[in-house]
């Protein structure tokens, strides 16, 4: 064998990892999408078909039947509006509380920093399940309703993650802005709000949306808190547990067409902003 | 007066606000994880019951930890016949032990089966008060080391590829966030879907066409396949996230160090055990910190996907607390959680040599 043909099984070896690679990342997606456009005998045919066919003649026959059902099924709709309520209530609040932390510890200075920079990073690595019955008895004690005991708990992961990443955007912004800014008159605290915080719009763009989707994404507090509130539950929740409306058997149709309508949204918000999401999580990862 | 307040301010003014700008995070971090965490772990040495009418509860010591902790180790010895020879099966031809049932202790605890071995021509069976428990500690070990470390691997891979030079690469790296942006829960339903127990699952139409196994593979209630399959789920969605951290470490190296092992003529096998492989370390290190923390807290895939059939240390807690409404048991394993997790970290950033930096 020579250095071209050599040179040639590489490269065709290389084209041949890649496709693998494409394919394993998005077949099962790909499943979904076509078992969500199958009526209940297609979704019975035995073996399964790469698209949906007919039983009898075998041609290509989609249906819309499953999307339907979902949308005027009740529990998928409010799972949907009420994973939004609670998962962008849980990002502005995690964000705001987070970015005053971050300006405090990015920029500021003052006895005990390491150790709250500490406590708060602990807290990424933190068992959630741990506090789970703990966690239920303060909420019962508060008497709050499902959706503000989600909002809430969910602090747990966002909050150390934006004070985290945002503490590190502040480290970085340079401290001329803010010596000039005192010298003009400002408190520390207008500066912060005036000056610094429109500069790290682009971080908390970034942190928002990682904050949001792990939000949406969360399912043990969500199940937890909604056992006994079924009117709350959020979109993980209500497809784990979905039903259908009239179905013996689980109604895999359906779940697969809420599948594809819940990740479609996130799909194409992720791939907007993939260059800030990735720089987002590896800054929260590598240096949290 | 006022003008010795003033100049005595300016540190201690900024001081005062940075005081006040954290109050709110620890205010709220106190709530959601501190007391709770305190409540855990008092109400872990109680037999309180979980959202019933009465709220008293008796103080039980350890007695949680007991009966989840319990292991013994008991021989069983041989059926004889007449003889005195060990009887065999007819059937199967193995030898017969006695049941482990009559040699279990009962009292003051009853030790159920939790498996059984065979040692130098004796066998034994090992019984647990809790053996649910200690299988889920089993479960979740054996599922955090074999999902990271195939996602470390693949992840490797994947972000050797997409950080190679070649014509849609672009396309590549946007591909590799979908199954990222899945909903956990949502991945595990549509695997399920794909491993149904038939032919309309498409594993095993797939399996079939290829001759292996009969289309009839039981891959969720087959004991064997249990775990294999929740770990094919969970790498599936998080080897994304393993190569995307990597992939950001790769970006660190510099060229110039490959284009000098070019030109020194070292093959590109040799340029990643020597190059890439030592300076990608550190972010191997904190991403498998990361990955494996996250692992051991395992919940969605096992609650979605085998719920009351196998557990996961997360989902035996959930079953305790919500199915069981046993509360302080429940607290009982947040804690065992808690310690375990916590060793694991403490050793994991001190073996790899991970530090924080600040």
């Amino acid at each position: 064998m020579n250095k071209k043909t050599l040179k040639v099984l590489n490269r065709v070896g290389f084209w041949i990892l890649i496709c693998f690679i494409f394919i394993y990342m998005l077949f099962p997606f790909y499943w979904a999408i076509n078992s969500s456009l199958k009526s209940e005998s297609q979704l019975q045919m035995t073996p399964a078909t790469f698209v949906p066919r007919d039983p009898e003649t075998m041609s290509i026959a989609p249906t819309l039947k499953n999307y339907i059902a979902v949308i005027k099924d009740g529990q998928f709709t409010r799972g949907l509006w009420n994973s939004t309520v609670v998962a962008v209530s849980t990002t502005v609040l995690a964000l705001l509380v987070g970015s005053f932390a971050a300006f405090a510890l990015g920029k500021l200075r003052f006895r005990g920093k390491r150790a709250s920079l500490y406590i708060i990073l602990a807290m990424t690595m933190f068992p959630q399940v741990t506090i789970l019955s703990g966690l239920y008895a303060v909420i019962n004690k508060l008497g709050i309703g499902a959706k503000l005991s989600m909002i809430l708990s969910y602090m747990i992961f966002t909050l150390p993650f934006t004070t985290w990443v945002l503490t590190s955007f502040f480290k970085d912004l340079p401290v001329e802005i803010m010596e000039s800014a005192q010298v003009d008159g400002a408190t520390p605290f207008q500066t912060f709000r005036k000056i610094l915080l429109p500069l790290t719009a682009p971080a908390l763009v970034t942190t928002g949306l990682l904050s949001f989707i792990a939000a949406w994404n969360e399912y043990l507090f969500a199940l937890t808190f909604t056992s006994i509130d079924p009117a709350s539950r959020t979109v993980p929740v209500a497809i784990s547990l979905f039903t259908g409306s009239v179905s013996r058997q689980e109604p895999f149709g359906e779940i697969m067409a809420a599948a594809v309508l819940v990740t479609v949204p996130i799909v194409v918000l992720v791939l907007i902003f993939q260059k800030r999401i990735i720089a987002g999580l590896t800054a929260g990862a590598v240096k949290g | 007066m006022s003008k010795k307040k003033k100049s005595l301010t300016l540190a201690q003014k900024e001081q005062r606000l940075a005081y006040k700008l954290l109050l709110p995070t620890l205010l709220i971090l106190v709530i959601i994880a501190i007391y709770p965490l305190g409540q855990v772990f008092y109400t872990s040495l109680t037999d309180k019951t979980f959202a019933s009418g009465d709220e008293g509860h008796n103080f039980v010591g350890f007695d949680n930890y007991k009966k989840l902790l319990s292991i013994t180790i008991k021989e069983l010895p041989p059926v004889l016949d007449e003889d005195g020879n060990q009887k065999i099966d007819p059937e199967t031809n193995e030898p017969i032990y006695e049941r482990p049932i009559r040699i279990l202790p009962r009292k003051p605890v009853r030790y159920r089966e939790l498996s059984q071995f065979g040692f130098f021509d004796k066998r034994y069976v090992i019984g647990a008060t809790d053996p649910d428990f200690i299988s889920a500690i089993g479960n979740t070990i054996v599922f955090t080391v074999v999902s990271v470390a195939l996602e470390t691997i693949l992840g490797l891979i994947i972000a050797l590829v997409v950080n190679s030079n070649f014509r849609g690469r672009g396309v590549m790296r946007t591909v590799m966030l979908v199954p990222w942006a899945v909903i956990t829960v949502v991945s595990a339903r549509m695997w399920e879907w794909m491993l149904q127990p038939n032919r309309i699952g498409f594993f095993n139409t797939l399996l079939e066409r290829f001759g292996i196994g009969d289309g009839q593979l039981a891959f969720l209630t087959t004991k064997e396949l249990q775990l294999p399959s929740i770990i094919a789920v969970d790498v599936w969605k998080t080897t994304p996230f393993m190569a995307l951290l990597l992939l950001a470490g790769l970006q660190l190296i510099p060229d110039t160090l490959y284009e000098a092992a070019d030109i020194d003529g070292a093959s590109k096998v040799r340029q990643f055990f020597t190059i890439t492989l030592p300076l990608l370390k550190p972010t191997i290190a904190v991403a498998l910190v990361f990955r494996t923390l996250d692992a051991l807290r395992v919940f969605d895939v096992f609650q979605v996907l085998l719920s009351n059939r196998r557990y996961s240390m997360a989902s035996y807690n959930y079953f305790q607390l919500i199915g069981n409404r046993n509360m302080g048991l429940a607290s009982a394993i947040g804690v065992i959680i808690f310690i375990l997790i916590a060793i694991f970290a403490v050793s994991y950033i001190r073996l790899l040599g991970v530090d924080a930096d600040e």
